[in-house]
């Protein structure tokens, strides 16, 4: 849905040109960053620097040079390098959408191997992967052939991300391109996803690994009241030996969505 | 019901692993027993690497991954298993067991090997836990690779198995699942 998010407008704000005016603050979480200026925004730093994967904007910032001990030797004007970050869009990505909200922990860090199911165009699957950095990966899933061709597109010039167009109902398929990951963080909506992510948690998850899950009420069930629809995607996912640990609604970047964060357990 | 050898398909190749130790599946839940497969100290002595044949190429490594994903068995896997699993003898009953991620791949295996049953992780939650095990430690317990050459062979093996699913889709528009 591209119309839907465009970027907020307003002039000037946070462009290119105003790099001195923006403050880079490192969030709570590791690998996400506040870009404090005008307005406050979410950004992740870019793997790919001049390269914008959806049309996002883009901070770059003048930081002083990591060596600053040894470049007192060579006294001249003191080394800066750019370090480009990228904006993140609430409105288009539950997963900042839980960030904002307040999500405790969403275990993925610089990194870590995430298991991404529903990946589509993979645009916040690029943040994903802007998060976990070189030393992580991104296993992308997703089915649709439409989207997964630009989701490949999009892996091409990120090398920590994997494309799998596969289905993840059928996580067998896929086992030989997917090794134990850190966390699983689906956006499937469809109406059995606890088992979908139960499956794939059974086959690839570390014991003690995190579950992350966005729930559309509407695609689970759309005569109930989205508060029993989470309730009982969270049993669902108990008796898939995932210990659930926060909950939160997504407003108000989206209606009736929730965020569950969890823990797998394979000892009872 | 104990289990014998286990397979392994991994992006890097086929890997056949003797069961040394095998527990029963009674206390399979408990901590302990949980540990023992997370801790490579100890799942080593669980289990031992009979034999690793790696993949000559890309090309034959999709082959390959293709024919894992549908439960196919291909050639390659076939004269991996021929000369890795021990001949059925005709007086002794016992089969040799063999426990295989897919029950799919397991119905090819039993139809081209009357000597050996399979135990998929879905029958037995032992073998489950085991080829987790695998799955977890595969870069210590396969000989002959080196740190980070899994990852890299799954990067290509991700592109070129995702390319060949977009390029043959006919109708250009998504399938819906109902």
């Amino acid at each position: 849905p591209r119309g839907r998010g465009a970027p907020r407008g307003g002039r000037g704000g946070v462009g290119a040109k105003g790099g001195q005016r923006v403050i880079i603050e490192p969030h709570r979480h590791a690998g996400v960053f506040v870009a404090r200026g005008k307005e406050d925004l979410l950004v992740t730093k870019n793997m790919t620097p001049g390269e914008a994967v959806y049309g996002e904007k883009r901070i770059s910032i003048d930081t002083p040079s990591a060596v600053s001990g040894e470049a007192n030797g060579d006294s001249g004007a003191p080394a800066t390098t750019k370090t480009e970050y990228r904006v993140w869009n609430p409105f288009r990505s539950k997963l900042a959408a839980g960030i904002l909200g307040g999500l405790e922990d969403i275990h993925m860090k610089p990194g870590s191997k995430v298991l991404y199911l529903g990946a589509a165009s993979g645009t916040s699957v690029s943040h994903v992967s802007d998060i976990v950095g070189p030393t992580g990966t991104v296993y992308a899933v997703e089915f649709s052939h439409r989207s997964g061709r630009d989701l490949i597109n999009m892996a091409t010039h990120r090398t920590n991300v994997i494309p799998i167009v596969e289905d993840a109902r059928h996580p067998l398929k896929y086992r030989m391109l997917v090794p134990m990951v850190d966390c699983i963080f689906a956006d499937v909506a469809q109406p059995d996803q606890a088992r979908i992510v139960g499956l794939n948690a059974h086959q690839f998850l570390k014991v003690g690994g995190g579950v992350v899950v966005s729930i559309k009420a509407n695609c689970i069930d759309s005569t109930a009241a989205p508060e029993a629809v989470f309730a009982r995607e969270v049993a669902k996912m108990r008796e898939e030996r995932i210990k659930p640990k926060e909950q939160l609604t997504l407003e108000p970047f989206e209606r009736d969505h929730a965020i569950v964060a969890g823990i797998y357990q394979r000892s009872t | 019901m104990s289990v014998d050898y286990l397979l392994h398909e991994s992006s890097v190749g086929y890997a056949v692993f003797a069961v040394k130790l095998s527990s029963d599946s009674v206390g399979s839940r408990t901590k302990e027993v949980q540990e023992s497969h997370t801790d490579l100290a100890r799942f080593g002595k669980l289990v031992t690497l009979q034999a690793f044949s790696p993949f000559q190429g890309a090309a034959q490594a999709l082959q390959n991954a293709n024919d894992v994903s549908e439960g196919i068995m291909s050639d390659y896997l076939q004269t991996v298993l021929e000369s890795n699993l021990p001949k059925a003898g005709k007086k002794e009953k016992k089969k040799t067991t063999l426990g295989v991620t897919d029950k799919n791949l397991a119905g090819s295996i039993k139809a081209a090997f009357p000597g050996v049953e399979c135990e998929t992780g879905e029958t037995s939650e032992l073998v489950a836990d085991l080829l987790r095990g695998l799955r977890l430690h595969a870069e210590k317990l396969l000989k002959g690779l080196q740190m980070g050459d899994i990852p890299r062979a799954q990067l290509g093996l991700g592109h070129a198995y995702s390319r060949a699913k977009v390029k043959f889709s006919v109708q250009k528009n998504d399938n819906h699942i109902i």
